[in-house]
């Protein structure tokens, strides 16, 4: 085990690892890497390397656990046993199950569970490698995995951990910092600022809680950013061509209000001239239907 | 039951009569492998690491060592224990909970191959006889479920095997030293479709065919560790030439992939 | 008519009047909640890239046994909901004792959501003309918002497809499509749909895609990258991402 350091930050306010005190570590992201998952991305943070997988929505077992209004958002953090120096036994320890429960919670208030009552969206967050706030990493991946698996969400939860070294407030704790810092305080929010993950360990008076919320919001924008630039450069190429496309024959793409009409069409055309009147008839009352979901 | 059991008999035609044809879902010949991909070195927290892909199926091994007491018959050898956890992250069939028969199985086979070739000498692995030895413990995390992750947890071991550093500095017991590895064990893995033999199966594959025969060999031609698994039978026959195509595939994936590191 | 690419939290729209399906809104104003591709013609809808198919009663869905009660038999529809077909809705009278062979595990159906109640209970009924067991051809899997696309403006892809392929073809609003033909027949159809797939955001496709049917045009259908471990080294975001939200924090301060 590394010794403790004498000092966390030096004259020139930099840090051991040649940080300031707001700046976070390097992020390095990857969307889509698992083909069974409905949703996945790897993402590095520091030397964190986290894995998230969506599968989802689908059938929940046994019966007692569906909640019969809404989906059940269920979290599972879990440490590799050769992610940290020591190694870690498989399976679920008091920690990671702790992690998990409030992880789930993080995204609760943002995941539309009313689009799918009584299923499952599993979110599986898996540590390959720790270095200081996993929970904080998984939950940015973990995001981004929703997202590729076509869940509803208000928007995207991104999370950042603030501390405290050498009486000084400092974001995004590395490894010493976490381990002889005097403050470790992660977060997660939403885009709007509102706290879905908050826990707490060592000492800070409320005017440093005050001031370390304000300097961990401005490091959640930061991953938000991240996430942001993600998602849309990942399908860069497919926004120019649909400009183009436009101009040429508008009448080629069918409209998302059209779909009603276009459903029967997969019969031998005899028949669908035949129900086609049906459909036409129906179009209004599923678009009646659509706008009641929303 | 989404991700129940359940093949559509479709599908299971399909695949079937591809067989037949002597062709493949994704058009490989019943004797081609995959694409793999390998990387080692990838998790510096453990003492050696592996990242294997066969196709999309996508397996991270890490060695992580620790100092331990030997066995009471065997005062100078380390001790290899093999994990295997088939998390539900990699594949809709599997269920969270500790390891189930068909895990530990995998677990076994992916260990038998290592012990059986004396891949690595764990006579050097001894600190103070009969009191302490190193303990190696190869940990075997599927991330992604695309047929065979067997062979890629065997590749995937020996490789990081061959990576590791024993870490005495960090135990204070003396200078770090490479692991000592003495063998290249190579697993292959052949599944039975109608009277077929086909190697490297797809997770289609895999649910339809009813055997599963998995025979790792050496350098040497050798063959250490053998496996039939599932329902169905093989004859002598099928067998002989499982082993004539392992041994084969064996040689291509060591040097291609294990030579070089 | 623009597009774009969103994802969940993004605003659309000022004008809540404007809110079209795949978006919320809050506070007066449009926010997508998928990632996927953002329309505005009269209406700003948000079309996901990927999502699960959700039963909605009229539609015909391709579903398997994957268990057969007393009175019903319990279809997989590739939907986080099975589906249930009841003895009544069957076109022919059954035996209870009877059920496993007219349709057993494992067999594939062309059925039509009866009914979806607020449980989710998914009712299903094969009395309607053409619904039936199939016993032969392939199912193959396409996104489920790719639907649409691949049955056309009043089916205008669809009936070109059946036309150039010479094969039967049942499109399952669950995203399964059934096919029947000649194996190659089968095999090109296959790659002209996962071309529709890739590309259905371009225009010219129903050409394109006869044309490919008929061998008179090839598509390169790429190549199958070499599988690189995701854990090689990929893009930095940082630096650029804190330098614009720094870029913004300033903005805020002045205005």
């Amino acid at each position: 085990m590394s010794d403790k350091p004498e000092r966390f930050i030096d004259d020139e306010g930099l840090r051991l690892d040649g940080r300031r005190v707001d700046e976070i570590r390097p992020m390095k992201v990857e969307m889509g890497v698992l083909s069974r998952a409905d949703g996945s991305c790897y993402l590095e943070w520091g030397n964190n390397k986290v894995l998230a997988a969506v599968y989802g929505p689908r059938e929940l077992h046994p019966r007692r656990m569906q909640k019969p209004n809404e989906v059940l958002v269920r979290y599972k953090y879990n440490m590799a046993s050769f992610s940290v120096e020591d190694r870690i036994r498989p399976g679920p320890s008091r920690r990671s199950t702790e992690i998990s429960k409030v992880s789930g919670e993080a995204f609760e208030p943002v995941v539309m569970t009313q689009y799918y009552p009584g299923a499952v969206i599993d979110v599986f967050a898996e540590v390959l490698q720790a270095d200081a706030g996993t929970r904080t990493a998984a939950i940015n991946a973990a995001t981004l995995a929703l997202a590729d698996a076509g869940i509803p969400m208000k928007g995207l939860v991104s999370a950042c951990a603030v501390g405290k070294v050498d009486g000084q407030l400092v974001l995004d704790l590395n490894k010493p910092e976490d381990n002889y810092g005097q403050a470790d305080l992660p977060v997660a929010m939403t885009q709007d600022g509102e706290i879905t993950l908050l826990q707490m360990d060592g000492h800070l008076t409320p005017e440093e809680l005050e001031e370390g919320l304000e300097m961990v919001k401005k490091g959640c924008q930061q991953i938000l950013e991240i996430q942001r630039e993600v998602l849309v450069s990942r399908y860069g190429n497919e926004d120019e061509e649909g400009e183009e496309a436009e101009e040429e024959s508008p009448e080629e793409v069918p409209e998302p209000e059209e779909e009603e009409e276009e459903r029967d069409n997969s019969f031998d055309n005899e028949e669908s001239e035949a129900e086609n009147s049906d459909e036409n008839d129906v179009t209004e009352e599923d678009e009646g239907e659509e706008d009641e979901r929303q | 039951m989404s991700g129940s059991e359940v093949i559509s008999r479709l599908k299971r035609d399909y695949i079937y009569n591809l067989m037949l044809k002597g062709e493949r879902e994704d058009g490989r010949q019943f004797n081609e492998l995959r694409d793999i991909a390998l990387e080692t070195g990838i998790i510096d927290k453990a003492e050696g690491s592996a990242m294997v892909q066969y196709g999309d199926t996508q397996v991270m091994v890490g060695v992580k060592m620790q100092v331990g007491t030997p066995f009471p018959d065997s005062p100078t050898e380390g001790v290899i224990i093999t994990n295997m956890e088939l998390n539900p992250i990699a594949s809709p069939d599997f269920e969270a909970g500790p390891p189930r028969e068909k895990a530990i199985e995998m677990a076994r086979i992916v260990d038998r191959g290592i012990r059986e070739s004396g891949a690595i000498d764990i006579n050097k692995l001894c600190i103070t006889e009969g009191e302490e030895v190193w303990m190696v413990f190869i940990d075997v995390h599927v991330l992604n479920n695309s047929g065979n992750i067997l062979d890629a947890a065997s590749l995937g071991a020996i490789a990081a095997l061959m990576t590791t550093t024993v870490p005495s500095e960090r135990e204070g017991k003396g200078e770090d030293y490479p692991m000592p590895v003495r063998e290249m064990p190579v697993g292959i893995s052949l599944v039975k479709i109608g009277d077929e033999m086909v190697l490297d199966p797809t997770y289609g594959e895999e649910s339809v065919c009813e055997t599963r025969i998995t025979i790792s060999s050496n350098q040497d031609g050798s063959i250490c560790s053998m496996q039939k698994s599932g329902s169905g039978s093989l004859t002598p026959a099928q067998v002989v030439k499982a082993s004539k195509i392992a041994k084969e595939k064996g040689e291509i994936i060591r040097e291609k992939y294990l030579l070089e590191i | 008519m623009k597009r774009k690419i969103v994802y969940p939290g993004l605003m659309l729209s000022e004008n809540e009047k404007q809110a079209g399906t795949g978006t919320y809104v809050q506070d007066g104003k449009v926010y997508s909640l998928f990632y996927g591709v953002a329309n505005d013609k009269n209406r700003v809808t948000v079309v996901p890239f990927s999502g699960k198919y959700i039963p909605s009663p009229r539609d015909y869905v391709i579903g398997y046994v994957i268990e057969v009660t007393s009175s019903n038999w319990i279809f997989d529809i590739g939907s986080p909901y099975d589906g249930l077909l009841h003895v009544s809705e069957y076109p022919k009278r059954v035996d209870s004792s009877m059920m496993r062979k007219e349709i057993g595990i494992g067999d594939c159906a062309i059925l039509r959501i009866k009914d979806v109640n607020t449980s989710m209970k998914v009712e299903l009924s094969m009395k309607d003309r053409g619904l039936r067991r199939l016993d032969e051809g392939r199912i193959i899997d396409v996104s489920t918002t790719k639907v649409p696309r691949i049955i056309g403006h009043n089916g205008s892809m669809v009936s070109m497809l059946k036309k150039e392929s010479n094969c039967d073809i049942f499109i399952g609003q669950n995203g399964r499509i059934w096919l029947k033909g000649k194996d190659e027949d089968i095999n090109r159809l296959t790659q002209a749909i996962e071309i529709i797939e890739n590309k259905s955001h371009t225009s010219g496709l129903t050409n394109h895609i006869s044309a490919f049917l008929r061998y008179e045009e090839s598509d390169e259908i790429e190549e199958k990258e070499k599988p690189v471990p995701f854990t090689s080294s990929k893009k930095d975001y940082t630096e650029d991402a804190c330098r614009k939200v720094d870029m913004l924090l300033s903005d805020e301060d002045e205005s």
